[in-house]
């Protein structure tokens, strides 16, 4: 199995040393991130997010199953994760390792567990059919901070796809393609993001958005899920080294502010896309929610 | 024949349940808890064999205490806390604590009783139940044929023909490396591979020779041989300070006359794989040795010669005193009487 | 099935007859299996654990040697098929337990001091025989007090425990709050919401709760995982709580562990 290049203690001690004085590698300050990088694909539900050099790709898809027996009344989604032996050698195709099952726990219980995604909204007949959502994640690259990206990633691609738009009576069901009417987008209830510490010298020092070099030396991290309405969502520690419960009232603070500055970023990409989308301002008189006129519209 | 069914041998009786500082009625809900000394600074470590520390206690905050095994010094302090549960052992200005349980540690002299697990191109790596494999290097054995010979490629070749994967031996710690890896050698005729008998071990049987009970002690004499009753002739008792018994029937070491002496004409005997004759007798003398051990550990108690030795004998007249049905199982009720009459006897 | 909290604010004793500081009861036993190096038996409520440990020793090399001079740590968790409401089989490839797992594996390899068994590993067995919430706390303390017994020298107990909070609001379903809703404004009920100790199963499913496992009786968080959604404004009693229940559990654990030492030096 090729495994990762580990820093030599020599590279170890000068990260660390640059730390206590308070200079990273890259320059910034400790609670700055990368710039948040968001681009679109063509179809809805496609983000390619990028956190300095590590990129992920969040697709999100969609089709009609039965729902499970025991919720009826539910949609179903799953969120698939997968690292791409491209991001860096240690990854393995089809072998699951130790953080990529970490990453999609942590995407489950922000974004599931959490119920950021009304799955009742994707049911159709109750107990017959719904939509079943599925959110595949890929890691492209890694230099650090998958977790937060993954789960910013997904985040915007829920809020950026669309489900067609279908059409019940009684027991028939019509599903209409893109062009036959507008797509419908998700109903989100909030929408979590996650903001990791790392932390250093017993949590002296905290670092948001660490590089992978900088979470190769890290005595251990801490992740926490908020919303940007002041809703911690998770919080996971994994063991690594002992902190001050104090500290960590206070990183949820700081990473309340992180969330509120992320979200806000994301709804400009958004908004910015929907604009580019709708150039001639006729998807608001395609969309699902007007009335239609039985016979043929004005015009 | 009448079929008689025994009734169940009454449950062995922990007293876990019953002892009253278990439960937690007793607890103050809404007062402060007593960390039991570990809030108090003691100026002097406290030295009685009998005091129990606990991980995480404070031992002391003097100075003039050096730390050694089974003591840390938190991050920036110099108090000694301890970091095992066991009690303090003091050697001149030296604290350490002997933890009341814990896996064999190897030291150099001790004897041992180990399985060969693997064979290398000029060693074997042999589990003598350590925190790693120890080994025996080729040169630590006595080659058959002839006094001190050097050792061959052809040697090489045949390693398998002294040891083999699974094969028991008993043998002596050589040296300790500084990552705990014990070298053995079995340059004795005292040691070498084990046959003829049966093997047990006890677990926990580290942590030193004062304060550990139910287990085996670094003794002077860890090899004996028992002259048994019934005519089960003479058995042989290896305690391995690693926990590991071997109870075999004795066999005199084929004395070959000649100029040299004994060391010098190891035969390839000494690595048969072949068990000698045991009669039935004999099986059930070396059974019997292994029942009194046992009782002995659940009762708790040393295992050493003088023990052994008289709780065989004890079990013996028992025996004879009550001709009891269950044959010469030393289970449940009877091992702890066993146990008991060894002690007050 | 939302739990009856009604008579909560009356009498102020939960579904159990709990006050809101109180621990269930803790019974526990070291050294319960001749066979292992360490061994643990560990009741919290309804939830029963069997922990063994094994090692250090050398075991097979997972994954190209020790690390860096350290003992390597294998957290074995199985779920007995009984142990829940209804009989499940849990397979082997459940992420939750690989969670679990990964949490006690982290959390022992920083509280155990294994810089002198470099290329040894210890394997730590845990057996849930019942469920009835705090599983992950219960897992915790096990292996802790299994580790004791095995003499596997450790800065201090690991020691965890549960503490939720009363009202959920935060964590209806339905309804998304106002987005306007300022930070830190916390939800208008504030006086009926109480933070709570210890939760069993019925409330960890209707309540937001997290695991706090701190170092000993200091106030250093080792462990901390939640899964529900809460306001941040809550999570400051929570925790206050959560570690203060530790400091609790710590003594218990210690008076089990003295106990049974001092049984050992008396006989033999």
């Amino acid at each position: 199995m090729p495994r990762e290049v580990e820093l030599s203690n020599n590279e170890r001690d000068f990260i660390l040393g640059a730390l206590r004085q308070g200079l990273r590698l890259d320059g910034r300050g400790q609670d700055v991130y990368r710039e948040l990088e968001i681009s679109f694909g063509e179809e809805y539900g496609v983000v390619d997010v990028r956190l300095g050099k590590t990129r992920i790709v969040a697709r999100i898809s969609c089709e009609v199953v039965a729902p499970y027996p025991d919720r009826k009344f539910d949609g179903v989604f799953v969120i698939s994760t997968e690292f791409s032996p491209m991001a860096s050698p240690a990854f393995e195709v089809g072998r699951q390792n130790q953080d990529e099952i970490i990453l999609s726990r942590i995407l489950e219980k922000a974004i599931r567990r959490s119920s950021a995604l009304d799955t009742e909204s994707l049911c159709i007949i109750a107990g017959s059919k719904c939509f079943s959502l599925r959110a595949d994640i890929h890691v492209l690259d890694h230099d650090g901070n998958l977790i937060d990206t993954a789960c910013a990633g997904l985040v915007t691609a829920l809020q950026h796809f669309k489900r067609p738009d279908v059409e019940v009576q009684g027991e028939k069901v019509t599903i209409f393609t893109a062009r036959e009417r507008e797509p419908v987008p998700l109903s989100m209830l909030h929408h979590p993001l996650c903001v990791t510490f790392s932390y250093y010298d017993g949590g002296q020092i905290a670092l948001l958005d660490a590089t992978f070099a900088e979470e190769q030396v890290r005595e251990g991290e801490i992740i926490v899920t908020m919303n940007r309405n002041g809703e911690v969502c998770q919080i996971a520690k994994y063991g690594g080294v002992a902190v001050d419960a104090l500290a960590i009232l206070s990183w949820t603070n700081m990473a309340l502010v992180k969330v509120q500055a992320m979200t806000k970023v994301i709804q400009a990409r958004l908004k910015e896309d929907a604009e580019r989308r709708d150039k001639d301002g006729i998807a608001a008189e395609l969309r699902a929610d007007n009335d239609r006129p039985s016979e043929r519209p004005h015009g | 024949m009448p079929i008689s069914i025994l009734p169940p041998a009454p449950a062995p009786s922990i007293s876990y349940g019953a002892d009253p500082s278990d439960s937690d009625d007793d607890f103050d809900l809404d007062g402060d808890i007593d960390m039991e000394g570990t809030s108090r600074g003691l100026k002097r470590p406290r030295t009685s064999q009998r005091h129990i520390v606990t991980p995480g206690e404070l031992v002391t905050d003097d100075t003039q205490w050096m730390r050694g095994h089974g003591a840390y010094h938190p991050p920036d302090s110099t108090a000694i806390h301890s970091s095992v549960f066991g009690t303090i052992l003091k050697t001149n200005k030296l604290l350490s604590i002997i933890p009341l349980r814990a896996r064999y540690t190897p030291e150099i002299g001790d004897l041992v009783i180990g399985r060969i697990i693997e064979v290398q191109q000029r060693r074997w790596k042999v589990e003598v139940a350590a925190p790693l494999l120890a080994s025996l290097p080729l040169s630590g054995i006595n080659l058959p044929g002839g006094a001190l010979r050097r050792r061959t490629a052809v040697d090489e070749l045949n390693i398998r023909n002294f040891f083999t994967e699974g094969d028991l031996l008993v043998a002596e710690v050589q040296s300790v490396y500084e990552s705990g890896q014990a070298t053995l050698h079995t340059r004795s005729t005292k040691y070498g591979k084990l046959r003829n008998g049966f093997f047990m071990s006890v677990s926990g049987a580290g942590g030193g020779g004062l304060a550990r009970k139910g287990g085996i002690a670094r003794s002077r004499r860890q090899v004996f041989t028992l002259s048994t009753g019934r005519g089960g002739g003479d058995i042989d008792v290896i305690l391995g300070v690693n926990g590991f018994i071997w109870i075999a029937k004795h066999v005199k070491p084929k004395m070959e006359e000649g100029p040299n002496r004994l060391e010098e004409s190891v035969s390839m005997d000494v690595y048969s794989s072949q068990n000698n004759d045991i009669g039935v007798e004999t099986r059930r003398e070396i059974a019997r040795v292994a029942g009194v051990i046992r009782a002995l550990v659940e009762g708790g108690r040393r295992v050493d010669e003088e023990m052994v030795v008289k709780a065989y004998e004890v079990s013996l007249e028992m025996e004879e005193g009550m001709d009891v049905e269950g044959g010469d199982f030393l289970g449940g009720e009877k091992g702890r009487r066993v146990v008991e009459a060894v002690m007050s006897g | 099935m939302p739990l009856d909290t009604s008579s909560y604010s009356l009498a102020l004793l939960r579904l159990d007859g709990r006050r809101w500081n109180e621990l269930r009861r803790i019974h526990a036993q070291i050294s319960t299996q001749a066979a292992v190096d360490g061994s643990s038996y560990l009741e919290m409520g309804n939830t029963k654990i069997i922990c063994t440990v094994t090692g250090p020793a050398e075991g097979r090399r997972v994954g190209g040697g020790g690390s860096g001079g350290e003992a390597t740590i294998q957290v074995e968790i199985s779920v007995a098929g009984f142990s829940g409401v209804d009989r499940k089989k849990s397979g082997r490839g459940d992420r939750r337990i690989f969670e679990l797992s990964y949490t006690i594996e982290q959390a022992v390899q920083t509280t155990l001091h294994t810089q002198n068994y470099s290329g040894s590993t210890i394997s730590i067995n845990l057996h849930v025989l019942t469920q009835d919430g705090s599983l992950l706390a219960a897992l915790i303390n096990a292996a802790t007090l299994a580790l004791i017994d095995a003499g596997v020298p450790m800065s201090d107990y690991l020691c965890a425990c549960t503490a939720g909070s009363t009202t959920n609001t935060a964590s209806s379903k339905g309804a998304p709050r106002p987005q306007a809703a300022l930070p830190g404004l916390s939800s208008l009920d504030e006086e009926a919401d109480d933070p709570l100790l210890d939760l069993n199963g019925l409330e960890e499913q209707e309540l937001p709760f997290l695991t706090v496992g701190t170092l000993g009786a200091s106030e250093k968080v080792v462990v901390c995982i939640m899964e529900t959604r809460v306001q941040a404004t809550r999570l400051e009693e929570m925790l206050a709580v959560g570690v203060d229940g530790c400091k609790r559990v710590r003594s218990i654990m210690d008076s089990v562990v003295r106990d049974h030492g001092k049984r050992m030096v008396d006989e033999g």
